[in-house]
């Protein structure tokens, strides 16, 4: 184990996979902010930064961005290994729009001076993103999004709402997909526009969730002024980007973490509960382990795709799908095996790892957010089976 | 209202006693901006609203005329309780109707005539641990899961000895918050005043079967939102409740619903045509299995069915998962009460 000592990030490729594991193990375990550990809700910006400067400091914030942008460059294998290891230790998820959804996007579409001027910012946490994608009556048909963008001068004037922002109270920018050409065909009049939050005319209302949880938000977007060079990517070709993003989303939400974390909390409350004994309980967890180690090996395929410079086809859609549910059925097993205990708000005890009622509400909008179950059932039966309709 | 599901399984007085209580019900059980006002509150229930129901006979209403009671049946009960249920009344009626079930066994007359009056809130400790559906009779072991003890002003607590009364000013008493805005009680061992001797069971088995037609009134009344949803909601310019995905989603709802109506109507009507003891606890068990596990099955698919609106604090559809969460297990959840109807049922049950 001594090739561990003293290694530097810059080594981190080359690392064989476990010794990976084992030095970011390590350097989590001794950096973690005891304190934020298996946070029960989804924590906010001012609660979670300690972690983020952290991991900024120590060149890890980005594990999936190239090198010359300010990322680790890890290979598909070790980004995976890298997530386990934040799961296990039950690291709070970051305000991390800029980290997984924005800066991917920019490396990818955004000219020389946005890479530049924003991908460092998100680094730094000067930067704290949104995603204004959702509109009231916009959610599983997104095409028909309506918020506007009218050119007037050398800015933009956005005028309408977005719905579930996540984090919006948090950030100081979003990114939006805006309606730029009213005449065109849906997916064709949209552009992706960086809108600093501090623009007059914005207003953040925070919605209440189910988890009693002011996550997510409406954004109300009344003549805010925006200038030009914040349009990305080609006028009206914003649909394409975001579709492209909606990828790397359905990867990131497909990843084995959120099955990974409550797997191992089914463990240490089946553990508590004494279920183990239970044959049908045991068939049941065995059905569950197995499923979990089915989804991880899915998920390693899709990466291997990235990891050859390939982009994600349609069928990407099945990884999110084989997530939120086994999500869902790990929770729903933790509910079984709780009794009365289920019905507490608070995790059993102040024991923060024996959460089941907080982790089945947790679980819930997965098949909602992100592509509901439904519309990714759509996309796979229409553009990877072919099917009419 | 038409059962969907066919013919219900009692006689015309009863539909028609059964046809008063839910119109009676409906009219004082229906208000949702007070049962949000009163979640997370100390008590989670109101002390006026819950005396106005016990004046309208609610807690009386399966005691003995003799007791003081109205005498009513199972059929009754179940649906004052699914009426309870519809309008997510947070009112502790069924565990006081446990209570005034005892007391009436007992032979108790004061406590029970100011229960019965809404003057006192008795709630029965009878369980020593999660996942049990065998009262505790140790006087010396804690009680937990007190469901609404916060609000309590008596404890009722079985013991070897008899029945227990613990006044709640005297009562070593935790509570702690639930999914539905409500509390669970955790109450140590205290002075019990012994009132006589009951047979907690059947009474239990009571308290189930109104819980799980407490479950059946969320079901309906967070379906019946969906179905409306479905039928206004556009997307793809098109009503979403055309998509068949979404309509084959929604008649798994409606099947879970009907499956959990014919349980609970077949076990009450079979209670009040005589089944006792293990037939009783048998047609109870599979009711209370079934609603259970069909009231978190349906809160889930109506929170998808409603997607992001859903799952927001605002819209009732997940009032009444949270309510699932919380009572599914009372009184027994899914696995417990499987497991009892598979020891107590013989495999003749329904010849």
């Amino acid at each position: 184990m001594s090739v561990i000592a003293g290694v530097e990030p810059e080594d981190l490729n080359a690392l064989d996979d476990e010794s990976f594991r084992l030095v970011v193990r390590r350097w989590i375990e001794a950096n973690y902010p005891p304190e934020l550990r298996n946070p029960p809700k989804r924590l906010h910006w001012e609660e979670n930064n300690p972690w983020y400067f952290k991991l900024a400091e120590k060149g890890w914030l980005c594990p999936g961005w190239p090198r010359e942008y300010g990322g680790l460059g890890l290979g598909p294998i070790k980004q995976i290994i890298f997530t386990e290891e934040l799961e296990r230790w039950g690291c709070a998820r970051s305000n991390d729009h800029g980290i997984i959804m924005l800066g991917p996007l920019l490396i990818r579409y955004g000219s020389e001076e946005q890479k530049k001027h924003y991908l460092p910012k998100i680094l730094s946490g000067e930067h704290v993103w949104c995603q204004g994608y959702s509109e009231p009556n916009s959610g599983s048909d997104l095409a028909s999004l309506r918020t506007s963008a009218v050119l007037d001068g050398d800015e933009y004037v956005v005028n309408g709402q977005k719905i579930w922002t996540t984090l919006a109270s948090d950030a100081n920018w979003i990114f939006l997909l805006v309606r730029t050409d009213p005449t065109a065909k849906k997916q064709e009049g949209i552009s992706f526009l960086l809108v600093d939050m501090n623009t007059p005319g914005i207003t953040v209302r925070p919605i209440i969730n189910l988890e009693m949880h002011d996550e997510f938000c409406e954004v109300f977007f009344d003549n805010v002024r925006v200038p030009k060079a914040n349009l990305v990517g080609q006028l009206n070709k914003g649909w394409d980007m975001a579709k492209a993003l909606l990828s790397f989303e359905r990867i990131y939400l497909g990843s084995p973490r959120q099955s990974a974390y409550a797997l191992t909390r089914l463990k240490q409350l089946a553990e508590k509960m004494g279920v183990f004994d239970d044959p049908s309980f045991a068939g049941t967890y065995a059905k569950l382990r197995t499923d979990f180690e089915d989804l991880k090996s899915l998920y390693g395929r899709y990466v291997e795709v990235l990891k050859r410079g390939q982009s994600l086809g349609a069928d990407v859609s099945q990884l999110k799908i084989v997530q939120s549910e086994l999500f869902q059925r790990i929770t729903e097993t933790m509910m079984a095996i709780s009794a009365e205990n289920a019905g507490l708000m608070e995790p059993m005890e102040g024991n923060r790892n024996l959460n089941p009622a907080g982790l089945y509400i947790q679980a819930r909008p997965t098949t909602i957010y992100g592509g509901t179950s439904e519309i990714q059932r759509n996309i796979i039966a229409k553009n990877v089976l072919g099917l009419p309709g | 209202m038409s059962s969907a599901a066919g013919i219900a399984p009692y006689n015309e007085d009863q539909a028609e006693s059964a046809r008063m209580i839910r119109e009676s019900a409906a009219g004082h059980a229906s208000d949702i901006a007070r049962i949000r006002a009163l979640r997370f509150t100390t008590h989670g229930f109101a002390a006026d609203a819950y005396r106005e129901m016990a004046e309208l006979g609610w807690i009386g209403l399966a005691v003995p005329e003799a007791a003081g009671g109205s005498g009513l049946g199972m059929i009754e009960l179940v649906t004052l309780a699914e009426e309870l249920g519809r309008g997510l009344v947070p009112e502790p009626i069924i565990p006081a109707t446990l209570s005034a079930l005892l007391l009436a066994e007992a032979g108790e007359t004061e406590l029970l005539g100011q229960l019965l009056a809404g003057e006192a809130v008795v709630l029965t400790a009878w369980q020593d641990r999660a996942g049990t559906l065998t009262p505790s009779l140790d006087a010396g072991a804690t009680r937990r899961f007190i469901p609404m003890a916060a609000g309590a002003t008596h404890f009722l607590v079985p013991t070897t000895a008899g029945l227990g009364v613990l006044p709640a000013a005297e009562a070593d008493l935790v509570t702690e918050p639930t999914n539905d805005g409500g509390n669970l009680g955790t109450l140590r061992p205290g002075a019990y005043r012994s009132v006589g001797q009951a047979n907690p069971g059947p009474a239990l088995d009571k308290a189930a079967l109104a819980t799980a037609a407490y479950l059946l009134g969320g079901m309906e009344a967070a379906f019946a939102m969906t179905l409306a949803y479905l039928n206004t909601r556009q997307q793809f310019g098109k009503i979403i409740g055309t998509f068949q995905a979404l309509q084959h989603k929604a008649v798994d709802v409606k099947v879970q619903i009907a499956l959990t109506r014919a349980s609970v109507e077949a076990a009450a009507a079979g209670i009040d045509n005589g089944a006792t003891g293990d037939a009783a606890s048998a047609l109870v068990s599979r009711a209370k299995a079934r609603a259970s596990e069909a009231s978190m099955t349906v809160g889930q698919m109506c929170v998808q069915l409603s997607g992001g609106i859903g799952y927001t604090d605002d819209y009732d559809v997940g009032l009444y998962l949270r309510k699932a969460m919380t009572l599914a297990p009372l009184f027994g959840g899914a696995a417990l009460h499987r497991a009892r109807f598979m020891k107590l049922s013989p495999e003749t049950e329904d010849a």
